[in-house]
């Protein structure tokens, strides 16, 4: 049991933070962190647990966020709508990872990129069905029944509640039969084939969980935003995510999400105070800023943020045993 | 040998070949290993020793040839498939997962041994925790087996070379094989270590495996194995008992050269 006390405080502070603080600011800025870090989860999950270096995340996110706005606009019941989706990205992430992940590393990065090119002019030349450049406006509030989801607040503990629960999923993945033969493909797949793994197979099936997750997060966003872009789900995103991964730690599973958090709040602070210093403050110094940040930590920090807290805890249980000893 | 003899036998490859480029790894190899036996391929360097275990696994596709195991033909299986029919292997260059604790390598091995898939796992569904027990067990024993139990939560980093080979056989192990192919146990091993080997590997045949070893170590070989055959360059050149082995004049004269 002890080692559940310090998640169950995260917990509960995440669960507190919207009734201690009410500022609708900082609860905006977290609902991002939430999307942005279940998002990156995802990423992680593929390219640091599986050896899968998939770059198309904001693809399934866009394609998910999209296909449940037009449903939704078309009259479809949003929690079918969100539904539908997420059986089109499945569908999509399988039949584009069947052939794909046949390739490795910088390839299939490179087919991955050019997936996630071809959805932003894709989704950008739909013309009304999609509202083209311009983003899709108009898109129904989320209610489930009776329950109508408004504002921030609902729309935080959705976010979180996705991004906690895609957490625990896995974290019980990794821990257990199938997510362990996933972390064996990173060190020899002929040792996971001897073993009796399919590796194809297994490739194939997180590629498509993993999608699928995303797509529930661009459902909660259109939801929330009540408006979407194809700017939205592109190569800035990808971009970011990476940061996320790498500044947060990708070994470890919490490490995306802290990542998020840090990456979304060292945003805000740079925009609120280095404004005032610099004559221009545009997203390309933000970039700057993020490059020298992912720059630093790979040489100093390669763990990352969460690699840095495990080694902390670590050699804080080393000090707590040799005093507790008599 | 009783009145059907193929009842005995466990493993039998025929006019097996396998090239690569215009190089014949393997040309025309046919044996047959007997149940509970102690088996042993030996050959100068490149003699297609290596890759007769992978093309037998399945990690590389025969060109030629048939291999037959527990009588059904398993050639052109994928290596998956393969692992799953009771052929246990481990490797010359150990192919630990280096990034899983030593009790986390086992635990792969009982992959074919179980059957929760990515939901049950990730949704810690009742029979996947079940499960998940029952193949910490299994793995416990097979760790308990080689003698490592205390350290089945370090990570494959901490462990020198000798214990690194008996995390191989105990990953292996937790396959629960029929039959177990050793690549080159006893390399780089010091004598205790080479002597603890040879004790588990009498008593995985007690057990009824049947053991396959690809190895250098000529002495170690000649102690152990019940047969012996040699390859060179892709082709039998000798199978039989240890003795009669050593005496052959072809395997002398592949060992040594041409001018002895």
């Amino acid at each position: 049991m002890k080692g559940h006390i310090l998640p169950g405080l995260v917990m509960l502070a995440i669960f507190l933070l919207p009734i201690i603080v009410p500022s609708p600011y900082i609860i905006g800025v977290m609902c991002f962190i939430a999307i942005y870090g279940a998002l990156a989860l995802g990423k992680a999950v593929l390219m640091e647990n599986s050896g899968i270096f998939s770059v198309a995340h904001p693809a399934w996110f866009g394609i998910g966020a999209y296909v449940t706005a037009i449903a939704t606009i078309r009259g479809v019941p949003p929690l079918v709508s969100i539904g539908v989706a997420a059986l089109c990205v499945a569908c999509l992430a399988y039949i584009m990872g069947a052939p794909l992940l046949r390739l490795k590393e910088y390839y299939l990065a490179n087919a991955t990129f050019c997936l996630l090119i071809i959805m932003e002019i894709g989704i950008g030349n739909m013309g009304s069905l999609t509202g083209g450049h311009e983003g899709l406006m108009g898109i129904p509030p989320l209610t489930i029944g009776p329950i109508k989801f408004e504002g921030d607040r609902d729309f935080y503990f959705l976010s979180w509640g996705l991004c906690i629960g895609s957490l625990w999923f896995f974290h019980n993945l990794m821990t257990t039969r199938a997510g362990r033969a996933l972390r064996t493909f990173m060190y020899s797949e002929v040792a996971s084939k001897s073993m009796g793994i399919n590796v194809s197979q297994y490739k194939l099936r997180i590629f498509v969980i993993t999608s699928v997750m995303a797509s529930l997060t661009g459902s909660i966003l259109a939801f929330w935003l009540r408006f979407i872009e194809p700017a939205m789900f592109g190569i800035p995103l990808m971009i970011e995510l990476l940061t996320m991964v790498i500044v947060g730690g990708g070994g470890i599973l919490y490490g995306p999400i802290l990542g998020a958090f840090t990456i979304m709040w060292l945003r805000e602070v740079i925009q609120a105070y280095l404004a005032r210093l610099l004559p221009v403050m545009t997203a390309e110094v933000d970039a700057v800023f993020f490059g020298i940040i992912v720059i630093l930590t790979l040489i100093f920090m390669p763990g990352g943020i969460a690699g840095w807290v495990e080694q902390l805890m670590h050699a804080g249980r080393r000090v707590g045993e040799r005093l507790t000893r008599p | 040998m009783s009145a059907s003899p193929d009842h005995n036998i466990l493993l039998k490859v025929d006019n097996l070949g396998k090239r690569f480029g215009g190089i014949h790894a393997l040309a025309d190899v046919a044996f047959e290993l007997e149940k509970g036996s102690i088996n042993s391929l030996i050959g100068p360097n490149g003699a297609g020793k290596t890759t007769f275990i992978n093309v037998v696994t399945g990690i590389h596709a025969a060109d030629s040839g048939e291999i037959v195991f527990q009588a059904e033909n398993i050639s052109g299986l994928p290596a998956h498939v393969i692992a799953s029919k009771g052929i246990g292997r481990t490797f010359q260059l150990e192919e630990l997962f280096a990034g899983l604790s030593v009790m986390e390598n086992t635990l792969v091995g009982c992959h074919t041994q179980s059957s929760s898939g990515m939901l049950a796992c990730g949704l810690s569904l009742p029979w996947a925790r079940k499960e998940e027990k029952r193949l910490r067990e299994i793995a416990m024993e097979s760790l308990t087996f080689v003698g490592l139990e205390k350290r089945a939560n370090d990570p494959i980093s901490k462990l020198p070379l000798g214990e690194r080979k008996l995390v191989g056989v105990a990953r292996a192990l937790s396959m629960n094989p029929t039959l177990l192919m050793l690549d080159e146990p006893v390399g780089g091993l010091a004598a205790h270590e080479a002597k603890k080997l040879v004790d588990l590997i009498y008593m995985l045949v007690g057990k009824g495996l049947t053991i396959f070893i690809v190895e250098h170590n000529m002495p170690f070989v000649m102690s152990l194995s019940e047969k012996v055959i040699v390859l060179d360059e892709g082709t039998k050149i000798a199978e039989g008992p240890p003795e009669q082995v050593r005496a052959n004049q072809e395997v002398i004269r592949a060992y040594l050269g041409d001018e002895v």
